[in-house]
């Protein structure tokens, strides 16, 4: 039995920079395994090793996800090997496309029954990758997953998240695409063993070509904008003594409009 | 229905509700179809929400709306068109499988969308983690996750079903439905009040500085002082599970515009700040004078949250 991590290579767009005219540069940004990545990784390990089975994470995206660089720190986080779809097409891929190629690099291992994604991408963020790859792989999925166990013998995972009504626990026969939830578990950064270790295990780079995948056309963009919302004043005010920064801060939110506590 | 505008619901839980949902479809001049998923009543309320048309996507055992993920995604395919839905676990699950079965883009938190001929058009939503903007064009129909075209408190204009029963249901009948292994073994009510964020004039939100959760006391005092709501950012709800998570603020959480934003111990992550830029005005209580909130906040107390903020609820009083 195979479990499948989805994990992407991206860039935080909080290193990057915008132009007034709204041309994002990500060149001083540097890629990394996503964030919540990580953590889909680290539930993804423990299910495997509970279950006796192989962990395979699974990327799209553009040349630099199927760098040695990228493919190590993937596989230093505890995967046994790794399959990265590579394509300029899947460089800035939306959610459809993503889905597609994860869906066809699960599709090309085989025998996975489970698939972790995390819960959104550093760049993206749409938290929508899951929920898609499911539908084309004709899975059910559920995000948002605190805590899951595996019973492989009976081909069944218990799952429990936080939703809005209350704490949900949900049972599911295999198989199934889920998402762990942003706070499920720690994952702490690889050590020097891991990363040792990461430069021996298997991976394989594959083109949407090699896995007879037509990626869906990407819709045109007509506008692109930088969001900058109010400039905001910035205006200091000296703490030295809270009771007089309290007051000083009252009288510049009455100031500006905006009083609170009833004041003006 | 030609030209129909989907209207997924999949149950309360959401931070869009079925009559929000349906003004904002109604709002693109086409007919509109609601997609109920998950227990009889979420058909129920889409009908109320005057929706011309409900699809029920369910059954009385108790299965979550996911296990109705592939019927829904076939009977919409079957007629493709603009879906909008919220943001919820179920609402995201579904629209992904809806979007999978029309090979269709999903957009996140669209803030406007303009209907051309068939189902084609111009889709306005947040990309790069909220940096900029960006206007796409589609020649085919557009999954809509989040709130887009949803305007608060709308209540849905007439024309549509008076009640579930005159709602039509999904073709074929739900016999045939295919509903995937999937069950709730047990739910365990939230406790407390279910956050209204979007509403109030001053939000006071606590970030990591708190190094307890007993300490967020310091915070609820100061909300309760101005008549304000308590948020929070998403480490506090997910991960140290401290605060409830539909009080987390964000690009994945909230995004308010109340009329002060008090950020205590929040650094101001871009993914943080990407739910506050309609805030009036923003204070910002952090001990480091260098975190990003620091330039993106109006007024600035540069110190210990622990000392500055019972000295501002003190002064409130
Ligand atoms: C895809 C993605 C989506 C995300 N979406 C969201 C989202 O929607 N909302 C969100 O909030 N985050 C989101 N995040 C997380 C975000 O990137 C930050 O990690 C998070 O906002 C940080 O929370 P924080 O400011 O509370 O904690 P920290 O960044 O740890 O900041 C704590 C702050 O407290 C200050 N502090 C410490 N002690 C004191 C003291 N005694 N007095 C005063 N100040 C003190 C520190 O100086 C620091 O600035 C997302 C991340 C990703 C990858």
């Amino acid at each position: 039995m195979k479990i499948a991590v989805a994990y992407k290579w991206a860039a935080d767009p909080s290193e990057a920079s915008v132009s007034p005219d709204g041309q994002v540069d990500f060149s001083r940004a540097k890629p990394k395994i996503s964030e919540y990545d990580a953590v889909a990784i680290a539930m993804g390990r423990a299910l495997a090793d509970a279950a006796g089975a192989e962990l395979v994470g699974i990327s799209a995206g553009g040349s630099a996800a199927a760098t040695p660089l990228a493919l190590k720190a993937a596989l230093s986080r505890g995967l046994d090997s790794a399959v990265v779809v590579q394509s300029p097409d899947l460089e800035s891929a939306g959610t459809f496309q993503t889905a597609q190629a994860l869906a066809a690099a699960v599709r090309h291992l085989g025998d996975v029954t489970l698939v972790v994604c995390g819960d959104s991408s550093i760049d993206a963020g749409a938290q929508m990758v899951p929920a898609v790859l499911g539908g084309l792989l004709g899975w059910p999925a559920l995000t948002d997953v605190g805590a899951a166990q595996l019973a492989a013998a009976d081909n069944r995972l218990t799952a429990e998240r936080s939703i809005a009504e209350g704490i949900q626990t949900l049972v599911a026969t295999l198989p199934i695409v889920i998402s762990a939830a942003a706070g499920a578990l720690a994952a702490p950064a690889p050590g020097m063993k891991d990363i040792l270790a990461a430069a021996k295990k298997p991976s394989q780079v594959l083109s949407p070509a090699d896995l007879s995948l037509e990626l869906a056309a990407a819709a045109p963009v007509t506008a692109q904008v930088k969001v900058s919302g109010p400039a905001r004043r910035c205006v200091q005010i000296d703490t030295t003594d809270p009771a007089t920064a309290a007051a000083e801060l009252l009288a510049a939110l009455a100031a500006a409009g905006t009083p609170i506590g009833g004041r003006s | 229905m030609i030209g129909t505008v989907y209207v997924l619901v999949t149950g309360p839980g959401g931070t869009v509700s079925a009559s929000q949902l349906v003004a904002g479809a109604r709002s693109l001049g086409r007919p509109v179809t609601a997609v109920a998923v998950g227990a009889e009543d979420v058909a129920g309320d889409a009908a109320l929400a005057g929706a011309d048309r409900v699809w029920w996507f369910g059954d009385q055992s108790g299965r979550p709306p996911e296990a109705f993920a592939a019927d829904a995604a076939k009977a919409v395919a079957a007629e493709p068109g603009l879906v909008l839905t919220g943001r919820a676990p179920a609402d995201r699950a579904i629209a992904g499988a809806i979007a999978a079965a029309m090979t269709a883009p999903v957009v996140v938190c669209a803030t406007a969308v303009e209907v051309g001929a068939g189902s084609s058009g111009l889709v306005t939503g947040p990309a790069a983690g909220g940096l900029v903007e960006q206007t796409v064009e589609y020649a085919s129909p557009v999954v809509l996750v989040g709130p887009a075209l949803a305007p608060a408190g709308a209540a849905a204009g007439g024309g549509g079903a008076a009640s579930a029963t005159e709602a039509e249901m999904p073709p074929g009948p739900l016999s045939e439905a295919h509903p995937y292994p999937v069950e709730q073994a047990s739910l365990t009510p939230a406790g407390g009040q279910k956050a209204n964020l979007g509403e109030a004039a001053v939000v006071v939100s606590a970030g990591r500085g708190f190094k307890a959760q007993e300490d967020l006391a310091l915070a609820l005092a100061l909300a309760e002082a101005v008549g304000g709501e308590l948020a929070c950012s998403r480490p506090l709800a997910e991960g140290l599970g401290w605060m409830p998570k539909d009080r987390y603020v964000g690009i994945s959480g909230n995004q308010i515009a109340p009329e002060v934003y008090i950020a205590i111990g929040i650094s101001g992550q871009l993914q943080h700040l990407g739910g506050v830029r309609g805030a009036k005005t923003v204070v910002a209580v952090n001990s480091d004078a260098s975190a990003p909130i620091m330039t993106a906040a109006d007024l600035v107390l540069c110190g210990d949250l622990y000392n500055l903020i019972p000295a501002i609820t003190a002064a409130v009083k």
